[in-house]
């Protein structure tokens, strides 16, 4: 049922049980806020989005106040627009304003707010947070001084991802959110999925950058920096920059990763190609040996330690195929496929990635061969965007350039695992290639129907295999839950991405709070799927010849393969 | 399960969110202040994260995460102790024992909680120390009480 609101003295239409601010929003009317996040419960903490409403005395919290029949609103009548003045002058009272030194320069909603409220000067003087900021974790970096506890970020770790390693610590103005006992994200249950980087409004949480580092290796003698770029990097950079299929994105980042001084630039399609038929080929195994539960797929880092610290029982069924960061930057550093022009110079391997979470991954003790770590750094779609400004790279005037030799073909499974229902359906595919042939074909088709379950089943040789996939912890859980209770076992392979949307909804993707995004990413990356000649990992003639290598000695294969174990923290 | 705090567990049969506080409560009173330990057992138990009740328990006054010292001292900071001069009282104890609210010294002996009001406004100022009310303070009087507790801790703590 439909009825009328007056807003500013227009009457505008609203649903029945609609959320004031949404029927407000829906209909152009600007209502900044801080805390609200679509999808989730209303929290009021910021109380940015207040409106004033006539038989009210005092103004409400729009964000959390049903639209009724005839109510009459108005927003940016002169007492509201003190209220929110005062309240933007609030949260600036002990901000440590180091604006110049902060990470979010710019793209901060905070620093918005003050700029278009006109605040010049500093109105109120409060303590400021002395509270130590948090290096300990490999990808999340946080700075309690610049929190204004809005808990966008408490609600998505805990609402979201299931694992509440951030929480409000103490009350009224000691209020800070931190980590259980205040010791840090390192030993928490932090899964470092980067999603708290991704909704803080302003720099309290961002990433650990890895840009120094890189930056030292360009242009040092020491180091011969190689770069590799995911599939899924380039889907974002597509999306971000409104590139069509004909432009060739993946052409023209390698063309900017030479000219900022990479020797050498690998596509990571190629040893998604490895994984996917390492998975598919460990999934014809089971069906072999007839094992009944289903094989979770391994390549989402922080997927993999929030099993590791809170479903330990389930590590027996996750696939043992390393991701794809993992096996080229092993490909690379080991067996001589890479050699540096420069005998004094040492291999560097840079992966460009749409996910935090990877920074933990290179710094797992199993993905070290020797003594020697497969992958020196990891950058995010933020930081690369933030190297070419310094570089002054315009990505877009450069002429597209091909991926290096030996890694410079991946077939389009690269792609289709950078968002949800992807991977599922790439393994699929491969493993109709494995036990028929390259030359056949099935039909995955994902239910249109979003509210469905996000199963394909599909006739394989003489079997019939279930694909399932599932996005986000709380979904995950959700659904391995239901696998449990309900016994089954026609499920045979379940993909689990951490992040809402896959990879596409990233921790290392531009900072965004919409759920519109993932989606057009997942557009561009299917768009350039299109593009790409070879269909599966099995027609990838050079990664098949890389593999039977690896086949003919059978230690060597086991290098692809990786462990994962029980972890205890502090949950 | 083998437990530190199993007979606690006993009388919270239903493993329920509202649970939390009336167990943290009985955990405090049994082993004096909240451990990292007892948290992380409790947090199985109920099946609540440990950040989670370490954040509902930091919120509340009344639980501790360290242990408290020997003699406890309560300084009332109601209205009329405050007007009375329970602010200066609160300044000497934290220059005497180099403690502040919610702290314990380093030696163990004394920790020091400040309270809203105890209900005796007509002896303000006042400090409760281990359940022994010590009324109409002046800066001279809190010296001699404080020295009297440091000089015979032994025979006192005995005694109560």
């Amino acid at each position: 049922m439909s009825f009328i609101i007056h807003v500013n003295n227009t009457p505008i239409e609203a649903k029945e049980g609609e959320i004031l601010l949404d029927v407000l929003r829906r209909n152009g009317i600007k209502i900044p806020t801080l805390c609200y996040m679509p999808g989730f419960t209303p929290s009021g903490a910021c109380r940015l989005c207040v409106v004033e409403m006539e038989g009210k005395r005092d103004l409400i919290t729009s964000c959390s106040y049903p639209a009724e029949e005839d109510m009459v609103i108005k927003t940016n009548s002169h007492r509201v627009m003190k209220a929110k003045k005062s309240l933007v002058e609030m949260l600036l009272s002990n901000h440590p304003d180091d604006c110049l030194y902060c990470e979010r320069n710019g793209n901060c909603e905070l620093q918005w707010l003050a700029e278009e409220m006109n605040i010049k000067e500093r109105k109120y003087f409060s303590e400021k947070k002395t509270d130590k900021r948090d290096h300990s974790s490999p990808s999340v970096y946080r700075d309690p001084a610049k929190c204004i506890l809005c808990n966008r970020c408490v609600r998505v770790c805990e609402e979201v991802q299931l694992v509440t390693a951030i929480e409000f610590i103490s009350r009224g103005n000691k209020t800070t959110v931190n980590s259980a006992f205040n010791k840090g994200l390192n030993i928490s249950s932090c899964i470092n999925c980067g999603q708290c980087i991704m909704v803080c409004p302003t720099g309290a949480l961002v990433d650990i950058s890895h840009i120094e580092k890189v930056q030292s290796a360009l242009t040092g003698s020491k180091k011969y920096p190689v770069a590799l770029v995911s599939p899924a990097f380039v889907a974002s950079i597509t999306e971000q920059l409104n590139l069509k299929p004909s432009d060739k994105p993946a052409g023209l980042i390698t063309a900017a990763l030479h000219k900022i001084g990479f020797k050498k630039v690998f596509d990571l399609g190629f040893s998604s190609d490895i994984n996917v038929k390492l998975e598919a080929m460990l999934l014809k195994e089971r069906a072999e040996k007839k094992i009944k539960k289903p094989v979770f797929s391994s390549c989402c880092p922080a997927w993999i330690k929030y099993a590791e610290e809170f479903i330990p029982e389930m590590i027996s069924d996750i696939s043992i195929a390393k991701s794809p960061q993992q096996i080229l930057g092993h490909l690379v550093k080991n067996h001589n496929n890479v050699t540096p022009d420069d005998p004094d110079r040492q291999l560097y391997t840079v992966s460009f990635m749409a996910c935090v979470a990877n920074k933990f991954e290179a710094s797992r003790e199993e993905n070290t061969h020797k003594g020697i770590s497969e992958i020196d750094a990891t950058l995010t779609v933020r930081e690369f965007n933030k190297m070419l400004r310094s570089f002054g790279i315009n990505i877009l005037r450069l002429a597209p350039e091909k991926f290096d030799l030996p890694f410079n073909s991946g077939s389009n499974a690269g792609l289709k695992m950078s968002y949800s229902g992807g991977k599922a359906e790439a393994v699929a595919l491969e493993l109709n290639n494995i036990i028929n042939d390259t030359k056949s074909n099935i039909k995955f088709t994902p239910p249109k129907n979003p509210g469905s379950k996000k199963e394909v089943k599909v006739q394989i040789g003489k079997q019939e295999f279930g694909f399932a996939w599932v996005s986000g912890i709380a979904e995950a859980q959700k659904y391995f839950d239901e696998l449990k209770a309900a016994n089954r076992t026609d499920i045979h392979y379940v993909e689990v991405m951490a992040c809402q949307g896959g990879c596409a909804g990233g921790g290392g993707q531009p900072i965004h709070w919409s759920y519109e995004k993932p989606r057009q990413r997942k557009k561009s990356a299917q768009d350039l799927e299109k593009n790409i000649k070879i269909h599966s990992p099995s027609q990838n003639t050079m990664m098949e010849e890389h593999l039977l290598k690896f086949f003919s000695s059978g230690d060597d294969l086991k290098t692809l393969h990786t462990r994962f174990k029980k972890r205890e923290v502090l949950k | 399960m083998d437990s530190k705090l199993t007979s606690i567990f006993a009388r919270f049969p239903n493993k329920q969110r509202d649970d939390l506080i009336p167990m943290l409560h009985e955990i405090q009173d049994k082993y004096g202040f909240l451990s990292e330990d007892l948290i992380v057992e409790a947090g199985k138990y109920l099946n609540i994260s440990v950040n989670k009740i370490y954040g509902v328990a930091t919120f509340y006054d009344n639980f501790r995460f360290g242990p408290r010292g020997k003699f406890h001292i309560r300084l009332c900071h109601g209205t009329a102790c405050h007007v009375a001069g329970s602010s200066n009282i609160l300044s000497e104890i934290e220059k005497q024992l180099k403690i502040s609210n919610g702290e314990t010294d380093k030696y163990g002996l004394f920790s020091l909680e400040i309270v809203s009001c105890i209900g005796a406004c007509g002896l303000a100022p006042l400090i409760e120390i281990n359940d022994e009310y010590h009324a109409n303070l002046t800066l001279d009087s809190l010296k001699n009480i404080l020295n009297h507790y440091r000089e015979n801790h032994n025979t006192i703590y005995e005694d109560q």
